[in-house]
């Protein structure tokens, strides 16, 4: 079963009078499980394939369907709905609460995501235990190490279990040793949840856990597998 | 619920310190400023508020109470011949000059009535009232002890240049300008003043029980051509509104009152909007994990109304509590309960409004920033 697909997409970005493309007929699936890696210089086109695949923006023509469900892209206010039921984002800077413990940044994504109260709390803790931070839950990000925000990120993206989990370079801000902890996390929790992954990667690492790569050039897939 | 809006708020304690000092700096200034205005308002009208006159007849056109214009004092028998009036007395507000034991000369804002069975003076803590009637005495408010130095009863002070006896001691009896206020017999203070023989300045009139007023109030109009008629608040409103309307006071009070909300709202605006910029990849990490600009401005919202409540409360315990100190200089700080209660809702009203210079910004966070490094 597929849970991202995308077909045909394009992108322009109005940059004073001209016009400049930045997608330019990008096809893509994700099957639930599988993960795939994309790769490509800076320009490419990556970063803006991860924003219309992960709704934040949309694309100016084309089509994707994130679970099931067909994204409008004449109905931008319907795209928070989308990414609270179906997305899971891990970034490159973390971009975890910094006035929030560890566990309350998870409880936070929860509470958004329509599950309140003690539910939030438990399913947090939960998640914490899943990546193996049930001791550091009280920390702040500040006193937890790269590796410890990018576990409290990953548990963060797993909450609420979306169909559809995207990373934006999640190993460049970490040692290489803690990297690969990460990824070995990634693929065992994309694999176990059944969860579609997504990396959008400079780090020839992240190949070993992928199940595909693709790679992207001028706003186009210029190799691997365009299933 | 995790309650990111207050720990936003306290992560960053200094600019949570700094956005309530603002907001209680501007709530302490609109409180004690008003609430001094309104205690020298209340001065201005005190004597009128506790008289037992359901009428004022008055010169016409008299500004103030202060500032009684004689006329002719036996109108005060027409005045006692219309049906409906059951009491009616002549009564002297009049400056006068009082020489003081250092040998200055100071004014002094003279009550005079033959019987004073109005409720005025409102609280005679010495001395006897009927006793005036017995010549050359006078009795001072004790607030005048700060303008014209301590007085002992049997003591002597000298009005329009003729030595008077203090035979007693009032309370609350103030007026605006805070020229104490003395008491003496309606004849005595005739006697002193040229302008005063055969006239008076108003006359009080207690309408009978049963009595419509409005009616006894249209026969005295009609009986005294020359005169003006006011309801006690009428008359009351009338010698407040003086020192709004024709005094530079009311404009400065405004004034301050305005640059007191503005100064709040500039500093919570400013700082809820330099924190907006601040936290804007917070903001586009709330987004892109599904959160609405809605939930954004529910965050702004809750830090502008916690800062709002904090400031209140720490403007206005202390002015609250300043003012029996304030009460030591002669001054009067009125603060109301529902005086307040409207400060505290302007406050909780005026940061909403300065969350919402934020809301724009917000708005067009583009979710995306979250990938940049």
């Amino acid at each position: 079963m597929q849970s991202l697909v995308a077909t045909e997409i394009t992108k322009s970005f109005r940059e004073g009078s001209r016009s400049v493309d930045v997608l330019r007929g990008v096809s893509l699936s994700v099957a639930a499980g599988e993960v795939v890696g994309v790769e490509g210089p800076s320009g490419s086109g990556k970063t803006t394939l991860l924003s219309i695949l992960g709704c934040i923006l949309t694309a100016t023509s084309g089509s994707v369907v994130v679970d099931g469900q067909e994204v409008d892209r004449d109905r931008p206010a319907a795209l928070p709905a989308i990414r609270r039921r179906s997305i899971g984002f891990v970034f490159q800077q973390f971009n975890l609460f910094p006035s929030l413990t560890a566990l309350e940044n998870v409880e936070y994504a929860l509470n958004i995501k329509g599950t309140k109260g003690r539910a939030a709390r438990a399913e947090a803790e939960e998640a914490l235990e899943l990546v193996g931070l049930t001791d550091r839950k009280h920390f702040h990000p500040r006193d937890l190490s790269g590796g410890q925000k990018q576990r409290v990120a990953i548990a963060r993206a797993l909450a609420a279990n979306p169909a559809v989990l995207l990373a934006d370079e999640p190993t460049a801000n970490l040692d290489t040793e803690t990297g690969k902890q990460i990824l070995d996390l990634f693929r065992q929790l994309a694999r176990g949840r059944g969860c579609a992954l997504l990396i959008v990667t400079h780090d020839p690492k992240v190949r070993a856990i992928t199940d595909r790569v693709v790679t992207m050039c001028d706003g186009r897939i210029s190799e691997g597998t365009l299933q | 619920m995790v309650d990111l809006a207050s720990k936003m708020l306290v992560h960053e304690k200094l600019r949570f310190a700094i956005t309530i000092a603002g907001v209680a700096f501007a709530v302490s200034l609109v409180l004690i400023q008003v609430g001094l205005f309104v205690g020298l308002l209340d001065n201005a009208s005190v004597t009128i508020d506790h008289t037992d006159a359901d009428l004022w007849i008055t010169s016409r056109s008299t500004p103030n109470v202060d500032f009684g214009h004689a006329f002719p004092e036996r109108r005060l028998n027409r005045v006692r011949a219309i049906p409906g009036v059951e009491r009616a007395d002549n009564l002297i507000v009049a400056f006068m000059t009082i020489a003081l034991p250092t040998g200055a000369e100071e004014s002094t804002l003279v009550y005079a009535m033959s019987d004073f069975r109005w409720g005025l003076p409102r609280d005679v803590t010495e001395g006897e009232l009927q006793d005036l009637r017995r010549g050359s005495f006078l009795m001072l408010d004790e607030s005048a002890a700060r303008r014209f130095g301590s007085f002992d009863l049997g003591e002597k002070r000298e009005l329009f240049g003729r030595r008077l006896q203090i035979i007693g001691r009032t309370k609350d009896a103030k007026s605006f300008t805070t020229t104490p206020i003395s008491f003496i017999d309606y004849a005595t203070a005739q006697s002193l003043s040229p302008a005063l023989k055969e006239n008076t300045t108003y006359i009080l009139v207690k309408v009978a029980p049963g009595a419509d007023i409005e009616t006894v109030r249209a026969d005295i109009r009609t009986r005294l051509p020359h005169n003006d008629v006011y309801t006690k608040a009428e008359w009351s409103a009338r010698s407040r509104n003086y020192w709004l309307e024709n005094t530079g006071i009311g404009f400065s009070m405004y004034l301050t009152v305005f640059l007191g909300c503005l100064v709040g709202v500039v500093v919570v605006a400013q700082t809820l909007y330099a924190s907006t910029m601040e936290h804007l990849r917070e903001f586009g990490t709330v987004k892109a994990i599904g959160g609405s600009n809605w939930d954004i401005y529910k965050i702004i919202t809750k830090q502008a109304g916690l800062s709002a409540v904090l400031g209140f409360v720490l403007g206005a315990v202390p002015s609250v509590a300043a003012g029996p100190l304030i009460a030591k200089t002669g001054l009067h700080l009125a603060l109301s309960p529902e005086f307040v209660v409207v400060v505290f809702v302007s406050t909780l009203a005026l940061c909403m409004l300065a969350a919402m210079v934020s809301f724009r910004k917000i708005a067009s966070i583009d979710p995306s920033l979250v990938f940049r490094t």
